[in-house]
């Protein structure tokens, strides 16, 4: 398989601060790419440094084989970005805004062709509005509407489903697995969401104070079948101890009066449930819950019991 | 990429926005109040003028006809004009980073020096386009109202008589002047709006300087002397040097003369120095700068 980037030993210094670290990862074409890391872990710095916002202190960007120093225009050509906020022309309306970037992005779009890209995230039918009355969803869907104004290979979104409601989510869930598996895009997602990415990136990076956690196949590094379990009870202190006095006390990996989170088997949460029931404990709630967090804890072994 | 295609883009967004309109309308009527204003008492005004002149000279005819007019108001407005030409210019940039379109911008296939070409052509376009509309107003409504007469310049020891038919193409030359010396100030807007993420601290920045420079200029100090031709301030009202005319030996004017040519071309040369100087600055500095809004 080809690869779409390559990164190698990226490292960007803002003054003493080095916000990137020796970073070096791969994308193959045609995959989702989760880029995961908490609030500040360098993810945004990266992206910059990929689309030539910034320029790397030290390190190397080749995307389509092509040197991101030397060949920077022709690789943007081919790539369509939303960088963190999909902040556009609020005093123009959609359609205006996918106008101008369009000769900015050197095509010549019909009207009828600007309104069928609108439509892809619907917004056919408020593309004469101004961008300054959207809400957040429209804004972020306009945003990604721009980022494909020229058909790009690569297409790179910055935590794209900030802000979003749960349909907007699922929505741009769907329009990243069409754009990878029925177009073959490359998709490079950046997310703190764990959850986020699992559900549609191939590979991932995991990133923390700008190096390299772990970098895989996503099916590889996390264990499908393997959850974390919110459980919130009337009396978590008395539910604390009856499960750190059993067999499941090793799958513990939080808990306070709030909540307990513990780390298990998918088939054995009705097991769970049952011993709980039977311990007497008075369960509230009940939720599965994959956090980047958690999953960052676990494969550092940095347990908070 | 076809470089017209992306001035079309930045001069779209320019005309698009409402503030770029303030200027047009306050020229509109801050000419439009000059004019009313000498309309109702101007006749008052010129006698006061020529008060000292009456008893050695018989000055007859049109006087405040709309050559004087155009004088005047350019002399009054060359100063603030600034002001509305850095609302735009000092936008140029910082607007783009407040509004967070910069990024955008820049991730498109464009190289960043013809982006900082097009929109410095978008705002010197904007700068000749207001100046346009304020010699239609200063110039224009004024022949208008007050009608075509040969131009009396009053100055501290002369007065300088211009004819009607010569009058003319000095002013479209003034008009050309008046368009570089206020690119300079739009280039040096542009060069300060490089540096901030709002437009306010560019737009004071640049009335800053001009101030700064203006008082320098005024000031009879020995100390500033040496650096008083430098400053580009000092030549913006180089215009003026279109109306004086050479005289003859009998002391009539000589049609189509100009008294000191070369003190104009050298003064539209500073100013041209300058201008080239912000934009290769903010060539060098945006190319080198880091989007980090």
């Amino acid at each position: 398989m080809k690869t779409a980037i390559q990164i190698s030993n990226l490292t960007k210094r803002f003054k003493s601060f080095t916000a990137v670290d020796k970073l070096s990862f791969s994308v193959n074409q045609g995959d989702v790419y989760g880029f995961l890391g908490q609030n500040g872990a360098g993810k945004s710095t990266t992206i910059r440094m990929m689309l030539s916002l910034i320029k790397p202190s030290e390190g190397d960007i080749q995307i389509f084989g092509l040197s991101l120093e030397k060949e920077r225009e022709k690789i943007l050509s081919k790539t369509g970005a939303v960088v963190e906020k999909p902040d556009l022309y609020k005093y123009l309306s959609a359609y205006e805004n996918m106008k101008l970037f369009s000769i900015l992005s050197g095509i010549s779009l019909t009207r009828a062709e600007i309104m069928r890209q609108l439509a892809v995230v619907g917004l056919e039918k408020r593309a004469n509005d101004k961008v300054k009355v959207y809400s957040q969803g429209m804004k972020q869907r306009l945003g990604i509407a721009v980022a494909l104004l020229n058909d790009p290979s690569l297409i790179i979104l910055d935590e794209p489903t900030n802000g979003l409601d749960p349909q907007g989510i699922a929505d741009i869930r769907s329009l990243i697995l069409m754009l990878s598996k029925d177009q073959g895009k490359t998709v490079l997602v950046s997310s703190h969401l764990l959850s986020e990415v699992e559900q549609i990136a191939d590979s991932m990076i995991i990133i923390d104070r700008g190096k390299k956690i772990i970098e895989g196949k996503v099916s590889e590094l996390i264990n499908p079948f393997s959850v974390q379990l919110e459980i919130i009870s009337l009396d978590n202190v008395a539910a604390k101890e009856v499960i750190m006095h059993s067999a499941w006390s090793s799958g513990i990996t939080y808990a306070s009066t709030e909540k307990i989170l513990i780390n298990l088997n998918k088939d054995m949460i009705p097991a769970l449930f049952k011993f709980l029931v039977e311990q007497n404990i008075q369960l509230i709630n009940i939720k599965t819950t994959n956090t980047l967090e958690s999953y960052f804890l676990s494969i550092t072994n940095d347990h908070a019991v | 990429m076809q470089f017209s295609r992306i001035v079309y883009v930045e001069l779209y967004k320019v005309f698009r926005k409402p503030r770029t309109y303030i200027a047009f309308m306050a020229i509109a009527v801050i000419v439009g109040l000059i004019q009313l204003g000498f309309y109702a008492d101007g006749d008052n005004y010129i006698q006061f003028g020529m008060q000292s002149l009456s008893d050695s000279f018989d000055i007859g005819g049109n006087i405040l006809n709309g050559y004087l007019m155009a004088y005047i108001i350019l002399q009054t407005m060359l100063m603030q004009v600034p002001l509305l030409i850095a609302l735009v210019s000092g936008d140029m940039i910082s607007g783009e980073a407040n509004l967070g379109t910069l990024r955008l911008l820049v991730t498109k296939p464009v190289s960043r020096t013809m982006l900082i070409l097009a929109k410095f052509t978008a705002s010197n376009i904007y700068t000749i386009i207001l100046l346009i509309w304020m010699a239609i107003w200063s110039l224009g409504i004024s022949v208008l109202v007050f009608g075509a007469n040969d131009l009396l310049i009053l100055k501290s020891e002369q007065v300088t008589q211009i004819l009607a038919s010569d009058v003319l193409w000095r002013y479209v030359a003034a008009f050309a002047y008046a368009c570089l010396a206020m690119i300079t100030v739009s280039a040096l807007a542009f060069f300060l709006s490089l540096f901030a993420e709002n437009s306010i601290g560019p737009i004071m920045a640049t009335m800053s300087i001009i101030i700064v420079f203006t008082i320098l200029n005024t000031l009879d100090l020995p100390i500033f002397s040496g650096i008083k031709p430098f400053l580009f301030t000092s030549h913006m009202l180089g215009w003026k040097g279109f109306f004086d005319v050479k005289l003859n030996a009998d002391n009539e004017q000589i049609i189509g003369s100009i008294e000191n040519i070369r003190s104009v071309l050298i003064s539209a040369f500073i100013l041209l120095l300058h201008t080239l100087g912000f934009l290769f600055a903010s060539i060098i500095v945006f190319k080198k700068k880091d989007i980090l809004s």
